[in-house]
């Protein structure tokens, strides 16, 4: 049945794995003593998962049976990831103001749809910005309320804006004072100029209102196959491993060991065009976290395999994925075919010439006319 | 050069469990030959820019403040110095050209235990304030000023051209080392100010002026909730609260030491009110 023979599954880095463990089983981390904690916290606070592994210990394990000095670092996680779930409350709540008025659904995407649902992957949390997806005919009335409410961009430079005007599926990040959290205002999942074109209008369609408030989430299978093409498709994989542990979490929820429910995510993902990056993810999350259905999955995509999805780009994205504390040998020229795959993959050949060229430009000019920078403190 | 300025502090086990693990090396590559460089790696990561070669010890110490205030999340870490006589702290806000480290050195060289020259660590639980022993980084003319107010005072050396002007730390006694472990008891707030023109000037400030303006100068009592603003007002509640001038350094000392001993350690722990 299974299309992938164990041997050539990609394998998290040794390195990383007491992490992976503490994170899959935390009720395991009652016996580790300081000298494994010191191998897990450092690599669980640079890949922004403390929250989440604090969360999973606690729920497990009976804090005085930690070191104090593991506790106080899981209590910053737990700490933190408060803090960002209610900054990101408070700015829904403050932007709904500026939405009103302006034809929705307002769909909430990836961290602040997980935090709204209160899904169990929104648990330890640090989200640092709050992505809200809304009709491309609202945009621009949009993006004025903002601005009229104290919200400005981020990044001012001219060549910046028009590259994400002209070419992104989102507005240049936002800030305003008072917020602790970027707002990342979308109009669809991917770049319009990439290569794979997703049925926008159904991800609208489909959206499902969230209970209490005004906004929408995408539909779980959308939120999945979001998440999905988020990791595989439009980033270059380095350092993202919470994020691959976002989709582990979102098959488990399917659930994908359920055949039918597999079958209709499959049907979903071939709609939107998504087969070969669902299969990467399968691959991936099947080799790090052994996620159950995935190895069906993976059989049920198999025709959808391409060498830019296959499993030779998900060996080298496992290279990668761990925090830059963790991982092993010389990972600089894997990192930078996988950067080259991601432009290749967000924009055609010609733009993507423009692009690299107008960007290199912009990029010597600043080193050129760069003052010497004298040392602080 | 670290052993000097860590004083009494001896190399530890470096088994175990750490708070941040520091790798301070130089920059290579072609640009390491034009312009000499140090970085700072903070468990592995490089999170700050780069310095130049001569100040490595800058780098680490500015680095160390960066990566604790960061990482310890837990404690409401304000940005003063914390010293301690009798059990009972001082807690001394750092405002910019407040004299704060001139001060703070002087009095751990007359009988004060330090506690911290940059990090007011109050744990939330019950408000008392913790160690985070380090060396006091001295600025520029301080540096004469403490080497000649105890010419027995362990300095190390001096780093001309960085961005605060020269520096160089003075390290902790070996007493305050093996106390490192112990907290103290809220006792005193003062907002000490650096002033030629006045000979020595106290005033109370009233205890919520005082916690606002402890709470502004914090790293993180915002990101703390409910927690920070209850341990806040508990340290604010039993303690007095002041805005001292001063122009020499023994008059001032002189006065908070007398203050210290005037202002009664809180018996009933009641809570705050916020009046005042």
């Amino acid at each position: 049945m299974s299309a992938v023979s164990p041997s050539s599954l990609p394998r998290p880095p040794e390195s990383v794995r007491p992490l992976l463990a503490a994170l899959a089983d935390p009720a395991s981390t009652v016996a580790h003593d300081e000298l494994l904690w010191d191998r897990i916290i450092p690599l669980a606070r640079t890949a922004r998962l403390l929250g989440v592994l604090a969360h999973g210990v606690y729920e497990h394990v009976e804090r005085s049976a930690l070191p104090d000095r593991v506790q106080r670092h899981l209590d910053a996680g737990l700490i933190e990831a408060r803090f960002r779930r209610q900054k990101t409350l408070f700015l829904l709540h403050t932007i709904t103001r500026s939405l009103t008025g302006h034809p929705g659904p307002w769909v909430l995407l990836k961290g602040a749809a997980y935090i709204a649902q209160d899904l169990p992957l929104s648990r330890g949390r640090l989200p640092t910005d709050v992505d809200v997806m809304v009709p491309r005919a609202s945009l621009d009335g949009i993006e004025q309320s903002l601005k009229n409410a104290g919200w400005e961009f981020e990044k001012n430079d001219p060549y910046d804006l028009h590259y994400y005007r002209a070419w992104s599926h989102e507005l240049p990040p936002m800030i305003a004072a008072g917020q602790a959290m970027e707002l990342d205002l979308h109009h669809t999942i991917l770049p319009p100029v990439g290569r794979i074109k997703p049925d926008t209008p159904r991800l609208f369609a489909d959206a499902v209102p969230v209970d209490g408030t005004p906004f929408h989430v995408l539909c779980p299978q959308d939120q999945l196959l979001h998440a999905v093409v988020h990791l595989v498709h439009d980033s270059d994989f380095i350092g993202r491993l919470r994020d691959l542990l976002d989709i582990d979490m979102l098959f488990r929820a399917i659930p994908l060991f359920d055949g039918a429910a597999r079958w209709s995510l499959v049907e979903r993902a071939r709609h939107h065009h998504m087969e070969k990056p669902l299969h990467l993810a399968a691959t991936l999350s099947l080799g790090w976290f052994g996620t159950p259905g995935c190895d069906d999955l993976i059989a049920e995509t198999a025709t959808a395999r391409s060498a830019l999805y296959g499993p030779r780009i998900a060996r080298m994205a496992s290279r990668v994925l761990p925090p830059i504390n963790a991982r092993e040998g010389s990972t600089s020229f894997v990192a930078r075919l996988l950067e080259a795959r991601s432009h290749w993959l967000r924009m055609p050949p010609g733009l993507l010439a423009y692009h690299s060229t107008a960007k290199g430009i912009r990029t010597l000019a600043k080193s050129l006319s760069r003052e010497e920078r004298p040392a602080e403190r | 050069m670290i052993a000097r300025v860590y004083g009494g502090y001896v190399a530890d086990d470096p088994t175990g469990m750490f708070d941040v693990t520091l790798d301070l090396h130089r920059v290579r590559g072609v640009r390491g030959h034009i312009r000499p460089q140090c970085e700072l790696r903070c468990d592995g990561v490089l999170e700050l820019e780069p310095f130049p070669l001569d100040t490595p010890l800058p780098l680490l110490e500015w680095g160390t403040n960066y990566a604790i205030a960061k990482r310890l999340f837990c404690y409401l870490m304000l940005h003063s110095a914390v010293i301690e006589r009798g059990g009972r702290a001082i807690v001394m806000p750092a405002l910019p050209g407040s004299g704060k480290s001139t001060l703070t050195a002087a009095m751990t060289l007359r009988g004060y235990r330090l506690l911290s020259d940059e990090f007011g660590v109050v744990r939330l639980q019950d408000a008392r304030l913790l160690p985070m022993l380090r060396p006091v980084a001295l600025k520029n003319e301080s540096i004469d000023v403490i080497q000649r107010f105890e010419p027995t005072a362990v300095i190390g050396p001096r780093f001309p051209k960085t961005q605060k002007g020269t520096v160089a730390h003075l390290a902790p006694l070996a007493a305050h080392v093996d106390e490192r472990h112990e907290p103290a008891n809220p006792a005193l707030v003062v907002f000490p100010r650096f002033d030629r023109s006045v000979d020595l000037e106290l005033e109370p400030v009233s205890k919520s002026r005082a916690f606002a303006r402890l709470a502004v100068n914090s790293f993180n009592y915002h990101a703390l909730g409910p927690e920070s603003f209850e341990a806040l007002g508990q340290l604010v509640e039993e303690s007095s609260c002041w805005q001292l001038r001063y122009s020499d350094l023994d008059g001032a000392i002189k006065a908070l030491g007398d203050l210290l001993d005037q202002s009664r350690p809180a018996h009933d722990g009641s809570r705050l009110t916020l009046a005042a």
